[in-house]
């Protein structure tokens, strides 16, 4: 059996463009994140600004919030795989200047043009505004999804053109060797094996989300070349879902780096490990279709396959990392400090926040709870107490003074502040869910109005917390850029 | 870039230039050009290649200078992009069977505007240019495959609807393959690497 120590690497500061990411994902959240408080606001009656209003700020919360996930997770990923392999500085910032690109033409769409049609963008809804947006606006959204999609595919191939280079080929990079013969000890590192898997299926699933824009943009202006309802559905949810979770995969690799300085103990990519990261590869693919179970004219044997692989992808990355996280920190003499508190909070929000959607994956439970306030409590909690909060723990550690400086008081009320009021604000949502509330704006009963008024006011917190997140980070953020030891060292280790 | 003996290189170019002759054949053009699929997904790839390879033919300090006097390799893979797309247009199609002068047009721009630019721009590019060009031109194939196959009425006055429907399936499935194939090429070969695990550095 291959045996694993801890070696010690260096802490290196983040590049100027790994800070830009950052900044950019901080600002654009925090916009994001009043946008769903207006959007909870309004449904609680405290606020009215009308059903178009309501869509238009949902339209920008989704794109926005998956785009600034997007760029955050991309922001981790590419700060600790440069530690690896050679990367090119200038694509990483074409595809942040790509991205505000995108970004521009989205806000334009919406604010301008007023397209409201979802970040789903389901065909034929763009098309068929009914003169609520013209075609242009709805075009330029789409545009800039392609802009953006754009970006990331050039970052992609440039991690795939690194990886190449240093591991000779993915599958080298994923530790097949080690997974299928024998296990050496020198699988590559838990950081490559994601960048890799995240590579592969987001190429994949930008491909397909570049084709079904595209189509959707000649039918927008010549609608004579019609498409398949259900197979633009099927593009636009197989890109859409491949591209949020791969947001997660990338920002848990500072998980798998930070955590185990603060240890001062090895993530392992053993067996485990490998197999589990290879399985996600395929099932990220095939997952897609337990969105689409209500949907009965979709071919079944899609549904039987988004059901059982919705089931089958819950476990692997997640149990083996969750596992890994318990096992690395159980009697490590850890020093728990915001990063590291915050990373460690992190899994139990990405495990709690799948739980709901494994639930709503059972094909029976999901007849009556998919258009429920159950959804977005799943991808809430997933996102915000597991994607984001790994994010601000990797904010947190990168603006850490020294590796002795002791958070302050404020910082700490703001963690759990942070926490309690993120689980209050999921939990309306799960609950909403749970009393059949629906997910539509439209029909919004009086007897629904009390969960949105909780939902609104744990919304505030968040948002209160997540500021001084933030406002911490970019007052650190001159501390970032340099190479010092950040990571206390474990009182197991220097017993 | 690795030099090929003159001998050898002559003999290959003379390959080239009696598969460029047999393709403007009049029988061979005829069936080729009989079918969409075999006009749009034979004929024209393989003038392209034509192209491609009779440039790597040339001696490597010929291609430098080529490519320098062209600007690099942008200005040629943007010329490559613009002439590839003129003649995936049905009008470009009709117009080749119906007018010889387009028809010449067609077995000189694509060897000389589409092969031979990608060939002097293809090793400069890296792989990240190339992979661009890759995925751009697999998700063209695949829309345009698409289009073929959603568009309401016949694109060409020289083909039938069925001659359309055949060519886009055709596409769409071809786009797969070469998508399957370029990333499968990802899985295997390279160099075996040193300790996996070593830190690069800063």
């Amino acid at each position: 059996m291959a045996t694993y120590t801890y070696e010690h690497t260096p802490d290196h500061g983040a590049k100027a463009g790994v800070l830009a990411y950052l900044a950019t994902s901080a600002a654009v959240l925090l916009l994001m994140m009043v946008f769903g408080l207006l959007m909870r606001l309004e449904q609680a009656q405290w606020i009215s600004i009308g059903a178009d209003r309501f869509y238009e700020l949902m339209t920008l919360h989704g794109a926005g919030m998956v785009g600034i996930a997007a760029i955050a997770g991309a922001s981790v990923m590419w700060h600790f795989l440069r530690q690896y392999v050679d990367l090119s500085s200038r694509i990483f910032i074409a595809n942040l200047v790509l991205f505000l690109a995108g970004v521009v033409m989205i806000l334009g769409s919406v604010l301008i043009g007023h397209f409201h049609g979802a970040w789903t963008f389901l065909f034929p809804l763009p098309g068929k505004s009914m003169g609520m947006w013209s075609p242009g606006a709805a075009a330029l959204f789409m545009g800039g999804l392609l802009v953006i999609g754009v970006g990331f595919l050039l970052l992609h191939l440039d991690i795939a053109r690194a990886i190449v280079a240093r591991y000779g080929n993915f599958a080298r990079a994923l530790g097949w060797p080690q997974l299928f013969g024998h296990d050496d000890g020198k699988a590559p590192p838990p950081t490559v094996v994601a960048s890799a898997m995240v590579t592969i299926v987001n190429v994949i699933g930008l491909v397909v989300g570049a084709s079904i824009l595209t189509m959707m943009l000649v039918n927008l202006y010549v609608p004579g070349f019609d498409i398949d309802p259900l197979l633009a559905k099927g593009m636009i949810y197989f890109f859409g879902h491949i591209f949020i979770n791969a947001t997660i995969y990338m920002a848990v690799i500072a998980v798998y780096e930070i955590l185990p300085r603060y240890t001062q103990r090895p993530w392992k990519s053993n067996k485990v490990f490998l197999a589990s990261w290879t399985a996600s590869t395929l099932m990220v693919m095939f997952i897609f279709p337990h969105h689409l179970l209500m949907d009965f004219a979709f071919p079944k044997w899609m549904l039987v396959m988004g059901h059982v692989i919705g089931y089958l992808n819950t476990v692997p990355i997640l149990v083996v990392t969750g596992y890994g996280a318990l096992m690395i920190v159980y009697r490590s003499g850890i020093r728990w400090d915001m990063a590291s508190k915050l990373l460690f909070l992190s899994l139990f929000g990405w495990a709690a926040g799948a739980m709901p959607a494994f639930i709503d994956g059972t094909i029976t439970v999901n007849y009556v709870m998919h258009n429920t306030l159950w959804v977005p409590g799943h991808f809430h909690t997933y996102l915000l107490l597991g994607m984001v909060t790994m994010v601000f723990g990797f904010m947190y550690y990168l603006g850490k003074p020294d590796h002795e400086a002791d958070d302050r008081l404020l910082d700490r009320i703001a963690f759990w502040l942070f926490t309690s009021s993120v689980l209050g604000f999921t939990l309306s949502f799960l609950y909403s869910g749970k009393e059949s509330v629906a997910r539509r704006y439209a029909a919004h009963l009086p007897e629904w109005v009390p969960y949105d008024r909780i939902g609104a006011v744990f919304a505030m917190l968040v948002i209160a917390s997540s500021l001084l997140f933030i406002v911490r980070f970019f007052s650190r953020i001159g501390l970032a850029r340099h190479d010092y030891q950040r990571a206390p060292v474990a009182r197991a280790a220097t017993a | 870039m690795t030099a090929i003996a003159p001998d050898r290189a002559r003999i290959r170019f003379c390959a080239l230039g009696a598969l460029y002759l047999l393709l403007a054949a009049p029988p061979v053009r005829s069936w080729l050009e009989a079918t969409m699929s075999g006009h749009m997904l034979v004929q024209i790839p393989l003038l392209a290649a034509i192209g491609f390879a009779a440039c790597r033919l040339l001696v490597a300090h010929h291609q430098e200078r080529l490519l320098a006097i062209a600007g690099g390799p942008i200005p040629l893979v943007v010329v490559a992009l613009f002439a590839s797309s003129w003649w995936m247009l049905p009008r470009a199609l009709d117009d080749a069977l119906a007018h010889p002068l387009v028809e010449v047009a067609k077995f000189v721009s694509l060897p000389a505007l589409v092969g031979v630019p990608l060939a002097l721009a293809w090793r400069r590019l890296g792989i990240i240019g190339r992979g661009f060009v890759w995925t751009n031109f697999i998700s063209m194939l695949a829309v345009l495959g698409w289009l073929y196959l959603a568009a309401p009425q016949r694109l060409c006055n020289s083909y039938l609807v069925d001659q359309q429907e055949s060519a886009g399936w055709l596409m769409v499935k071809l786009a797969l393959l070469l998508f399957a194939a370029w990333l499968g090429h990802l899985f295997v070969g390279g160099p075996p690497v040193g300790n996996p695990r070593a830190v690069h550095g800063p």
